[in-house]
C-alpha cells in the first residue's frame, strides 16, 4: 500500500447525509417499513371503503384520516429504527468515528427519515383516498378538500417519524423507543377520558388529532379537540417534535458510547 | 502520533484510567498491554473521542479526535469485530463509511480485497465467523488509508494463517511510517508483533519502552553454559557466588553472574566452552509476573484505604 497519494478525503454534510441513506437503505427493517407504511394505510381505506365504516356527513378524506393511525405508527418504528439499529448493534461508534462531532449526524438522520416519511406517506394518504373515492363511488359521500390537507397530514407523519428517531436517541433503546412511540400516536386518545374537563387538550395535542383536523376541514370545526385549528395543531406537534430533538442532540454530544 | 496527558476516567467512583500520559510513536508497532478491566478499551474509546475523559487528554497528530477534518482519513479503528449490522453486507457496511467519509467508492475494493474477503463481501455480516468479522474491522479501519491505526484485539479469532497475515501487514504499515496501537492478550504473538510496549494495569502505566529492553529489565539474568571441563568451570562459578542448576536440554543454568563475567572468567582459566547462550523470559512470563505485583500490590492499598475509611 503507498502512503498519502491513493486516497482523498473529507468530510462533509452531503457525504454524511448519503451515508445515512446508505444505512436506511441496506437493512430490511428501514429499507421495508415505508413499504408497510403505504400497504397499511391504503388497506386500512380499502376495509373502511367496502365496509362502509363512515359517518353520514363524513367526508372521505376524513375518513381516511381517522384510518391513518396504524400507517402513523410505522412511521414512527421507522423513526425510532433508524436511530436504535444503530445503538442496538454498536454501529454508533463507527458512525461517529466518522463524523465525532455527532450533530451532523442526527441532522441528517432527521433530514433523511423526515423527507422519506413525507414522500412515502404523501403518497399512502393519497392512494388511500383514491381507494375510498374509488370504493365508495356513488354513495353520496363528499371526497373533502384534499389539498393542502394531504401536505399537513403527510408532515405530520414525518413528524411523528422524527420523533420516534429522537425517542431512540434519548433512551438508546429500540423497544423502549417503539413504546413511546406507541404511546405518543395512542395513548391520548385512549387515556384523554381520565384527564376531565383537560380531555379536549391532552387528545387535541396528539399527531392522530392534527391529522384528523387536517383532513375534516381547512377551518377547524368549533368542537374540534382542543380549539386548536389544523395547521396550529400540526405547528404543536412540530414544536415537540423539535422539543425532543434539541434533548436527544444535547445528550448525543455528552454521552458516551 | 498519539499523545496523552493525564488522561483519566471515572466511572462513578471507580477510576477506570487513571492519569494516563505516553506517547504512541510512528514508525513501530507499539502494544498495549493490561489484564482484562486494566483500562485499554476505555483508554482507546477515548482517543477516538467516543469517551468523554475525566480529566487530560489525547492527540491523535496534534489534535483531539473530534476535532479532526478528516478523521477516517487519519485514523482507523477496530474496536469491537461485532459492532456491526447483522443484517447488511460487508460491502454495505464500509460504503456507508466511505459515503459518509468522502472516501472514493474504488477504495472499498481495494481493501476487502486486501483483508481476503472478496468472496464474501456481499454476505450479510451476521454469517461471519469471528475471524471474517475481525478481516471486516481491520477493512474499516484501512479504509481512509489512515497514518495512525488503533486495533483493540484485532487476532482474537484469527486462524494461523491469519495472525500471520496480519502481523505481516502491521510490521509493514508501521514500515511505512504509520502509527499501529495494538492491544492484545496472545502474548506470543504481542512479542513477535510489537516493538514498543505500554503496559497499563489498574488504569495506570506500568511501563512504556522498548520490547527487548522491557523483557530483559524484567527478567533475571540466566545463562546457558556448557563447557569441556563442565566440573571445573562449575566448581569456579559457584567461588564467585553464582547459581547452578542442570539444564534439561544438556549443559548448566547459571544465575548471579551474566555471560560477559563468565566468559571472562573462563577465558582466565583458560576453559573453553562449548556454549554460553544469555537466556530471556518470555514476553508472557514476564507480563504475567509484572501485572500480577501490579494487581497485589493495588489491591492490598485499596484494602488499607477502606480500613482508614471506615474507621475514621
Amino acid at each position: 500500500m503507498t502512503r498519502h497519494p491513493t486516497v482523498e478525503v473529507t468530510t462533509r454534510f452531503t457525504g454524511v447525509l448519503a451515508g445515512e441513506w446508505v444505512k436506511l437503505s441496506t437493512v430490511r427493517s428501514t429499507r421495508w417499513a415505508p413499504v408497510v407504511l403505504v400497504l397499511v394505510t391504503v388497506g386500512v381505506a380499502f376495509l373502511g371503503g367496502i365496509t362502509e365504516s363512515i359517518q353520514r356527513g363524513e367526508t372521505i378524506l376524513g375518513s381516511t384520516a381517522n384510518g391513518s393511525v396504524l400507517g402513523m405508527l410505522v412511521a414512527g418504528l421507522l423513526g425510532a429504527m433508524a436511530m436504535s439499529n444503530e445503538y442496538g448493534t454498536g454501529t454508533i461508534r463507527a458512525t461517529f468515528g466518522a463524523c465525532p462531532r455527532r450533530l451532523p449526524v442526527l441532522g441528517a438522520k432527521v433530514a433523511v427519515v423526515a423527507t422519506l416519511v413525507f414522500v412515502v406517506a404523501l403518497l399512502a394518504c393519497a392512494g388511500a383516498l383514491l381507494t375510498g373515492l374509488a370504493v365508495l363511488s356513488g354513495k353520496g359521500y363528499a371526497t373533502g378538500d384534499p389539498l393542502p390537507a394531504l401536505l399537513g397530514m403527510a408532515a405530520c407523519f414525518a413528524a411523528v417519524a422524527v420523533l420516534g428517531l429522537a425517542a431512540a436517541a434519548i433512551l438508546r433503546h429500540a423497544a423502549a423507543a417503539v413504546v413511546a412511540v406507541v404511546g405518543v400516536v395512542l395513548l391520548p386518545s385512549l387515556l384523554g377520558p381520565l384527564f376531565g374537563a383537560w380531555q379536549r387538550w391532552v387528545v387535541g395535542a396528539s399527531p392522530m388529532a392534527a391529522v384528523q383536523k387536517l383532513a375534516q376541514s381547512t377551518d377547524a370545526a368549533p368542537d374540534a379537540p382542543g380549539g386548536l385549528g389544523p395547521w396550529q395543531s400540526l405547528g404543536l406537534v412540530g414544536a415537540y417534535t423539535l422539543a425532543a430533538l434539541v434533548v436527544a442532540g444535547w445528550l448525543l454530544r455528552r454521552r458516551d458510547v | 502520533m498519539i499523545e496523552l496527558r493525564g488522561l483519566t476516567k471515572r466511572h462513578g467512583g471507580k477510576l477506570a484510567v487513571d492519569q494516563l500520559s505516553f506517547d504512541v510513536r510512528p514508525g513501530r508497532v507499539t502494544g498495549f498491554l493490561g489484564p482484562n478491566g486494566a483500562g485499554k478499551s476505555t483508554t482507546m474509546r477515548m482517543i477516538l473521542g467516543l469517551d468523554e475523559p475525566t480529566e487530560g487528554g489525547a492527540r491523535v497528530n496534534g489534535r483531539p479526535y473530534r476535532r479532526l477534518p478528516a478523521p477516517l482519513r487519519e485514523v482507523g479503528a477496530l474496536l469491537d469485530a461485532r459492532a456491526v449490522h447483522g443484517g447488511r453486507t460487508a460491502y454495505d457496511h464500509l460504503r456507508f463509511l466511505a459515503v459518509t467519509a468522502g472516501i472514493p467508492r474504488r477504495r472499498i475494493t481495494e481493501v476487502v480485497d486486501l483483508v481476503g474477503l472478496t468472496a464474501v463481501a456481499r454476505s450479510r455480516a451476521k454469517e461471519f465467523s469471528l475471524g471474517m468479522a475481525q478481516r471486516l474491522g481491520i477493512a474499516a479501519a484501512l479504509l481512509g488509508d489512515p497514518g495512525v491505526l488503533i486495533l483493540d484485539e484485532p487476532i482474537n479469532g484469527l486462524d494461523t494463517e491469519g495472525i500471520r497475515w496480519l502481523r505481516g501487514l502491521l510490521t509493514g504499515l508501521a514500515g511505512e511510517g504509520r502509527t499501529v496501537l495494538l492491544s492484545s492478550h496472545v502474548m506470543s504473538e504481542m512479542e513477535l508483533t510489537a516493538d514498543h510496549l505500554v503496559v497499563i494495569g489498574q488504569g495506570r502505566l506500568l511501563a512504556d519502552m522498548p520490547m527487548r529492553a522491557f523483557i530483559a529489565a524484567n527478567s533475571e539474568t540466566s545463562t546457558v553454559v556448557r563447557a569441556t571441563d563442565q566440573d571445573r568451570l562449575s566448581a569456579l562459578l559457584r567461588e564467585r557466588g553464582a547459581t547452578i542448576r542442570p539444564d534439561p536440554g544438556g549443559g548448566w543454568i547459571v544465575g548471579g553472574l551474566d555471560a560477559t563475567a563468565i566468559g571472562e572468567l573462563a577465558n582466565a582459566q583458560r576453559l573453553s566452552l562449548r556454549e554460553l547462550t544469555p537466556r530471556y523470559r518470555s514476553l508472557e512470563e514476564v507480563y504475567t509476573r509484572m501485572t500480577r505485583d501490579a494487581v497485589e500490590y493495588r489491591t492490598a492499598r485499596h484494602a488499607i484505604a477502606g480500613g482508614t475509611e471506615t474507621s475514621s
